[in-house]
């Protein structure tokens, strides 16, 4: 290597590398010589000791609890036998020991007097699919077969007691569709435990159990034990402490929420009622309901079947899953559109015959009876649609459609919950793209008045009243207003998200507000029904027509705020086959709001 | 048609034997090591890695007999291809995510390749040319640099995957190509400093703060800072102390040696060791990265011995490939390839007996595994047509 030509190489060097190459395969050699055969001993020893047991140490979930520490998801111990298959096998083939593996059990039955819980096949998919993993071959075992077992234990050494916590929502079917049930979870792929068996954890499936899962569900911990051939443990090489999983608390107060499942039972619909001042939920009801209970420890076949396939899907958590045009109580959102672009006054007035002809095509007020002359606040509390005709297009859908988004409508309110649906505010280009047509007047009539193509759910509307109650914040909706780590003694409070303001004008939103309560305290306002004595209330009705044009299926509406002058709670209430908001969401409200004033009056 | 007859007499025929050998003892130990586990397809993984082999002989003989010349003139576009694949990987629809880690390109949820494993055979062929230009004075500093860039960016994208494992193989694969081009030793004693420097660094990274008193959080986001992720520490530490979390990252490595171990002169036999059918050693990497644990516990010493042999083979052959080679280009081909073969074997070999940190490496030819399996035939394909076309009679 002392002369090596300007351009040229040395093939010298490819001797280099051949010697280098044969150093690590010697390397290689030599060690893998020295632990098969320098200290094979060691390991074969070790290796016949080595029956290892895996137990896995489950962590316990998260509780949840209301507003005044009432738990609504809580946790139960639940024991169990399981088998370590692969102690069962010495060489041979897997079906000898699946029938091995089976004896066992058959004998265990017949000690324990319980019967099987699990099949042949069970056994088989086991031994092929998570051999590792101990089989869970009972659940829920009582005390007397724990008691038989423990006397026994000691000729099936193979089978051990497990140990796992159940689910339990001491509040049955209350907040069902908030609280959310669990499920086993699927195998996660996407952590880099790639290299460990685990068994699968309980995964929240719905509501908030999903929504905060990994809050909720802490981190599994294991334990090696090893185990000689006589079933004595002998141990602990490992271990890995579970951690337990973090609790929560809502805004919810059961109470509240029990009034308001209540007010709605006998039929389907949904009611929300907010605090206005930071856009909790105090209570979120939607019926039909169904009990929680029923996903404790699994749930059978038929019974979810039976839920599924229920016409009038108890599962769907109409809140906020649930669209439906608003009707007449989008009215509100027209009458501040107009306002605030000085398109309206409390003084403007249009004169309303019954009905409205635009382009060939007749728009008419409810029932068709003329109102007369009209002013805005006169409008709200008669519902005129005529009047809210000429407001929309005097108005422009444009100004109509900036303020419905700014409002929350068209999206999704960022509720901490799953599925939440986030309606439809249509545009002129929606129109043309999804239609083919272009947007004509009197699609901003039927806007105006709530119908058209236009979809809310009821958190937005709740959302939405509640802006008019606070002064035009517009606040996130949110369920959970505290969390804390299991070693925590106290909630960390979570701040409440304000999402915009809508800078409104005082002076517009006391119009807006003064037609709302005369809907209720007039006696010729649609709301009147809902009219309580001693506490003034504001809001606006609604009827929707649903299914086929001229079915005659409506849904009724009405949204409140109370009380008027110092707002604590924002109330959508929406229930189907109605026959107007007034009639039938109005008398549910009343008893709804007499019954929260009964327990809450006194604390705000 | 005479002419292919022709070349195919010219192949390395010792060459082609071991690898066809090492073909067979990955589908037999994958057979064992997965037995009863079913891939995506609702295929057995034997099954499917047979079809991986027939489609990577395929790209052997196509290799093969394609003349390297011809190939390296595009060598810039495989390696910007390469590059733009290496890049689409962490692009949401397109690359996947599986364990935490974008190494795949993937089409409506189906995997299609690792483009790591192509951009190593791009890499190779790139700086085969850089190196094996005619008339190029290799000893300036200039080539040095321009093949360290050319390394380091594939590396840097593939770490960012992340995949330290597969992106530390660039480096020895620069170091051989530049040693076996006639680089001067000095410039590439610097090359090693450097690497060694950075290796001191991350590993008083990882052991040094927490001894200082560091906390733990500080500590892991300072390594996240620096590109190492919590679980690539874990699997470092459990190198130097095997006791370490014998549940978690440690169990593979214990459960490995003690396969391998157990082997003794002879094995337990095919199908037999209790290792691999207990479910010790993880279904989910004996058929892949620790399938040599298998055949050492199956076969013992004397299999891991033969299996060794089989792989110098290859080395020796493509070694003499390279000594034998028409030009310089051909030459610098050869070592590449063999220098990234080698690197593989080593690392592979090293991490199930315990020598070196777990990485997941797979062991060329035998590991179960689609692009690795046809992008190392393929370069074999190019060894043999560097042989085919070599000055011997």
């Amino acid at each position: 290597m002392t002369f090596i030509q300007i351009t040229g190489w040395e093939k010298g060097r490819l001797y280099v590398l051949a010697l280098i190459m044969l150093a690590g395969l010697g390397v290689l050699a030599a060690a893998i010589w020295f632990i098969q055969l320098g200290r094979g001993d060691m390991y074969l020893s070790s290796q016949e000791q080595q029956s290892v047991r895996r137990v896995r140490l489950p962590a316990v979930r998260g509780k949840i609890f209301d507003r005044n520490g009432i738990c609504l998801a809580d946790n139960q111990p639940d024991y169990g036998i399981c088998i370590y298959l692969e102690e069962l096998r010495r060489a041979g083939r897997k079906r000898q020991t699946a029938q091995k593996a089976w004896t066992l059990i058959e004998q265990l039955s017949w000690v324990l007097e319980i019967e099987p819980q699990v099949t042949l096949k069970q056994v088989n998919n086991h031994l092929y699919n998570r051999k590792p993993l101990p089989m869970t071959v009972w659940k829920h075992i009582d005390h007397k077969a724990m008691a038989r077992f423990a006397e026994e234990s000691m000729r099936f050494p193979a089978a051990e007691i497990s140990f796992d916590s159940t689910r339990v929502y001491p509040r049955a079917a209350t907040a069902a569709h908030i609280v959310g049930y669990v499920g086993a979870s699927a195998a996660g792929e996407d952590d880099d435990q790639q290299y460990h068996y685990y068994l699968p954890d309980m995964e929240g499936k719905r509501g908030l159990e999903k929504e905060y899962n990994r809050w909720l569900a802490g981190t599994a911990g294991g334990r090696l034990v090893r185990i000689e051939v006589s079933g004595f443990k002998h141990d602990e090489t490992g271990i890995r402490a579970p951690v337990p999983g973090g609790d929560l608390r809502l805004g919810l107060d059961l109470r509240l929420q029990k009034i308001a499942e209540d007010a709605i039972a006998d039929t389907c619909g949904a009611v929300v009622v907010l605090d206005p001042g930071t856009g909790d939920i105090l209570a979120m009801a939607s019926a039909p309901a169904f009990n929680l209970n029923l996903f404790n420890s699994g749930i059978s076949v038929d019974e979810w079947r039976k839920l599924a396939e229920d016409e009038r899907k108890p599962l769907f958590n109409r809140a906020v899953m649930g669209l439906y045009a608003p009707g007449s109580a989008f009215k509100p959102l027209v009458a501040i559109a107009a306002l605030v672009q000085g398109k309206a006054a409390a003084d403007s007035v249009f004169a309303c015959e019954g009905t409205y002809e635009l382009g060939g095509q007749v728009f008419s007020c409810h029932l068709g009876e003329p109102h007369g002359e009209v002013d805005l606040v006169k409008a709200l509390e008669v519902s005129c649609n005529v009047y809210f005709f000429r407001l929309g297009l005097q108005c422009g859908y444009d100004a109509l459609y900036h303020m419905a988004l700014a409002a929350g409508f068209g999206n999704k309110t960022g509720v901490d919950l799953d599925n939440e649906a986030a309606g439809l505010m249509p545009s002129k280009a929606w129109k043309r793209q999804v239609r083919g047509e272009t947007w004509r007047d009197g699609d901003t009539c039927n806007i105006s008045v709530g119908q058209g193509a236009l979809l809310v759910t009821p958190l937005q509307m709740a959302v939405f009243t509640a802006a008019i109650a606070n002064g035009g914040r517009l606040f996130r909706p949110r369920l959970v207003t505290g969390q804390r780590r299991y070693d925590q003694n106290d909630f960390e409070p979570v701040p409440p998200v304000l999402e915009r303001d809508l800078h409104w004008a005082p002076a517009h939103l006391a119009i807006l507000r003064e037609g709302m309560r005369r809907v209720i305290n007039e006696p010729s306002g649609t709301g009147h029904p809902a009219a309580l004595p001693d506490v003034v209330m504001a809001g606006k009705t609604g009827t929707a027509e649903f299914g086929r044009k001229g079915s005659g299926q409506q849904r009724g509406w009405m949204i409140l705020f109370a009380p008027f002058d110092n707002p604590r709670y924002a109330v959508a209430m929406v229930v189907d086959e109605s026959i107007s908001g007034g009639v039938s969401a109005g008398p549910r409200l009343k008893r709804m709001m007499a019954e929260i004033f009964a327990i809450h009056g006194a604390e705000g | 048609m005479n002419e292919i007859i022709q070349q195919l007499r010219r192949l390395n025929l010792a060459m082609l034997a071991a690898m066809l050998a090492l073909l067979g003892l990955g589908i037999a130990f994958i057979y064992s090591a997965a037995f009863g586990l079913t891939g995506q397809a609702g295929l057995n993984l034997y099954e499917k890695q047979i079809g991986w082999a027939a489609i990577g002989l395929a790209c052997f003989l196509l290799f093969a007999l394609t003349d390297y010349h011809y190939l390296t003139r595009f060598a810039w576009l495989f390696y910007v291809a390469g590059l733009v694949l290496l890049v689409l990987v962490f692009v949401p629809e397109v690359g996947m995510k599986m364990y935490g880690a974008r190494r795949w390109i993937q089409a409506g949820g189906v995997r299609l390749f690792q483009p790591a494993e192509l951009m190593k055979i791009a890499c190779v062929i790139l700086l085969a040319r850089l190196f094996g230009y005619p008339g190029r004075n290799v000893r300036r500093w200039r080539y040095s640099i321009i093949g360290l860039v050319l390394t380091l960016v594939p590396a840097a994208l593939i770490i960012k995957q992340p995949d330290m494992g597969t992106a530390m193989i660039f480096f020895p694969v620069l170091l051989g190509g530049m040693f076996a081009a006639g680089v001067p030793g000095r410039k590439i004693a610097v090359f090693l400093v450097g690497a060694g420097l950075i290796v001191l660094f991350v590993g008083a990274a990882i052991v040094l703060p927490p001894r200082a008193g560091m906390p733990e959080n500080e500590h892991k986001r300072l390594l996240t800072r620096i590109g190492i992720s919590p679980y690539q520490r874990e699997r470092i530490l459990v190198f130097f102390d095997s006791r370490r979390d014998p549940l978690g990252s440690g169990w593979n490595k214990a459960q490995s040696q003690i396969a391998v171990g157990s082997g003794g002169l002879f094995g337990k036999g095919y199908m037999q060791g209790t290792q691999n059918i207990l479910g010790f050693l993880p279904r989910t990497v004996a058929p892949t990265d620790f399938v040599f644990s298998v055949i050492a516990e199956e076969t013992g010493f004397a299999g891991a011995l033969a299996t060794l042999t089989l792989f110098g083979i290859l080395f020796y052959g493509g070694l003499r490939a390279a000594a034998v080679a028409g030009d310089k280009l051909g030459s610098m081909l050869c070592v590449g390839f063999i220098t990234m073969l080698f690197c593989h074997v080593f690392i592979n070999i090293a991490m199930t007996v315990g020598l070196a940190p777990i990485t997941g490496i797979p062991l060329p030819f035998v590991s179960y595994g689609g692009t690795f399996m046809v992008s190392t035939m393929s370069a074999l394909g190019l060894v043999q047509s560097v042989h085919i076309r070599g000055e011997w009679k």
